[in-house]
């Protein structure tokens, strides 16, 4: 992992790239050792704002309408996220001006907009879904020409019916008069949820030797799998992972891995962030961890974003630092289904 | 003198009377035509097969009255051509006036219950004058498109739109939509009515859905002008006004609506 300067904000190469990828993140853990809780709890915690996002509800037309448009969209930086499933319910995203619909096949139909197929190739007997983009940033997209009007025809006849959005404000000074108060926005802020001193039984998390030199491709996968599975579990809760864990063999078969090395019992802490959670956000704060934290300390972050299947899973990206190892570390992209 | 004994005859002495059985045979059996090449079975191999559809096209097409002109007599009549200067949606203002009278004669109580019969008496219908709007479309370029119709051809509509141009839309994969003003007498309506009905035509029976008038919630309900609107598959009607108005559409199920 390449070193990070404070003033410059990492976009390229791994991890930032998965990192930037998910724009919508939905909960965000980050388990350390609880040798460091006062540390991160100071730093993190409390010199940082924790992150703030609204609920409204709006159409489509009114937000490429007047001021919220020119201030927020042209100007500004958002992140809007409508209400749905995309595989079943028509859904709209805005992420750094890229206005993405997934629209099933009758809306698009109607709409008249030119779009993309969305999903499995080939008919199968199901109608095919559609995926609509528009960049509202470009110079073309203003009210009165072409392009733009085709775009708001198809928002006054087909596409208006109001719905329930999640906006997130990106940039740093909030917009006075803000546009969004007008249609009575309810306002979230994500405090962390903090859960020091967990006595768990904890598996070996540096990455064996033997598996790097000899460059051994599936025992690395299996190792960072049940790495992986440790480290939700740690997430959920599970008292699977509780260090004084006795259940009967009958009733859970899970057992802390130990092939790469011992097991040890060990207390750890983690906090937790819910809400509508930008990418930007996630970086920063993998920097602030990065920066904060001993070089030798381990720390896991992970990242889901809103589930939005139909079997409702979502994507993921986790980031681990093993121990006594900087500059080096494993990270897993889980996508969804449909992503 | 003496016939020879027919199999035939013999057949029919079987089950019926003789009397009976000699009257069959006079009316349906002896002067009956003997295909020698009958339309079953089916054609033995592909060559056959479009030998066959061939004189079958032809047979349907020398059938259809009024015959259509070929492309040459097309060209030196004229009768399609639409100058420049005809291409003015100001001009076929009246005819859609005319066309709005007629189907609500052609119509007449239909046009405030809709449902089947209004849109069997509308299939059958003539559409030029109407005023229609692309409402769907597997081709995005064409949604939206509005005006009069001036040329209803087989596979195609030929519109002026309010802009004076002349649009060529093909039917098909295309949903038009309709609006016919009602008359209005509110003295009689009373306020129980809906505001129109939606009939559609060539699909599976469906509920009549009111209409949405599209004007601002400021007016009031009477000066609302109420309208009767109903959407056209394309795909269905992909006939010359002149076949369509003997044709019988079957309500089916369609997949792609």
């Amino acid at each position: 992992m390449a070193h990070v300067e404070q003033g410059k904000l990492p976009t390229k190469g791994k991890p930032w790239h998965p990192i930037l990828h998910q724009g919508f993140n939905h909960k965000i853990d980050l388990v350390l050792p609880d040798e460091c809780y006062e540390l991160v709890k100071q730093k993190l915690v409390e010199r940082r704002a924790p992150p703030v996002y609204y609920r409204v509800v709006m159409t489509l037309g009114q937000i490429l309408d007047g001021l919220f448009f020119n201030e927020y969209i042209k100007r500004g930086n958002i992140l809007m996220l409508s209400e749905g499933r995309k595989t079943v319910e028509n859904v709209f995203s805005l992420r750094e001006g890229l206005l993405t619909m997934y629209l099933d096949k009758e809306t698009y139909e109607r709409a008249g907009l030119v779009g993309k197929p969305h999903g499995a190739k080939g008919g199968r007997g199901v109608k095919p879904r559609w995926i609509v983009s528009y960049q509202l940033r470009d110079p073309c997209m203003l009210h009165g020409k072409k392009g733009f009007d085709r775009l708001t025809y198809a928002c006054k006849n087909v596409l208006n019916q109001p719905l329930t959005w999640l906006f997130c404000d990106l940039s740093p000074t909030p917009a006075n008069p803000d546009p969004l108060q007008q249609y009575a926005p309810v306002k979230f802020t994500s405090n962390p949820g903090l859960h020091p001193a967990l006595q768990v039984e904890m598996p070996t998390l540096t990455i064996p030797s033997e598996i790097l030199t000899h460059g051994n491709r599936p025992d690395l996968e299996d190792f960072a799998t049940e790495l992986y599975e440790w480290f939700s579990l740690v997430r959920l809760g599970s008292p699977r992972v509780a260090a004084n864990d006795d259940i009967d063999t009958y009733l859970s078969r899970y057992r802390v891995p130990d092939d790469a090395g011992p097991t040890t019992k060990s207390k750890v802490c983690k906090l937790t962030w819910q809400g509508f959670l930008t990418a930007d956000w996630v970086r920063g704060l993998l920097i602030d961890v990065l920066a904060t934290l001993p070089s030798r300390t381990w720390f896991s972050l992970s990242a889901t974003s809103f589930s939005q299947g139909m079997t409702g899973d979502g994507s993921e990206v986790a980031f681990l630092r093993p121990p006594n190892s900087a500059g080096q570390y494993l990270m897993w992209e889980i996508k969804g289904q449909d992503a | 003198m003496a016939q020879p004994p027919s199999t035939t005859k013999s057949l029919l002495a079987r089950a019926h009377s003789p009397d009976s059985a000699s009257r069959i045979f006079d009316d349906k059996i002896q002067y009956r035509s003997f295909y020698l090449r009958p339309s079953s079975p089916p054609p033995p191999d592909a060559r056959e097969a479009r030998r066959k559809a061939r004189r079958d096209r032809a047979l349907t097409r020398s059938k259809q009255k009024p015959a259509p002109l070929s492309a040459r007599a097309r060209r030196r009549l004229g009768l399609y051509d639409l100058p420049r200067d005809r291409q003015r949606y100001a001009l076929y203002e009246p005819l859609l006036g005319l066309w709005q009278g007629y189907v609500r004669e052609l119509l007449g109580n239909e046009l405030y219950t809709g449902g089947q019969a209004a849109a069997a008496k509308l299939s059958a219908g003539e559409m030029h004058g109407a005023e229609v709007e692309v409402v769907r479309s597997s081709c995005p370029s064409r949604v939206g498109i509005r005006g009069i119709v001036v040329k209803d051809a087989r596979f195609v509509f030929e519109i002026v739109t309010p802009r004076d141009r002349v649009k060529v839309v093909p039917k098909e994969g295309t949903m038009f939509r309709v609006e016919v003003l009602l008359e209005d007498p509110p003295e009689l309506r009373g306020e129980g009515q809906n505001q129109g009905q939606q009939g559609r035509e060539g699909q599976e029976q469906k509920m009549p859905e009111s209409a949405v008038p599209g004007d601002d919630a400021t007016t009031t309900r009477t000066s609302r002008p109420r309208k009767f609107v109903f959407e056209i598959l394309g795909d269905q009607f992909l006939h010359r006004g002149a076949d369509r108005a003997n044709k019988k559409f079957k309500t089916h199920f369609l997949k792609n609506v």
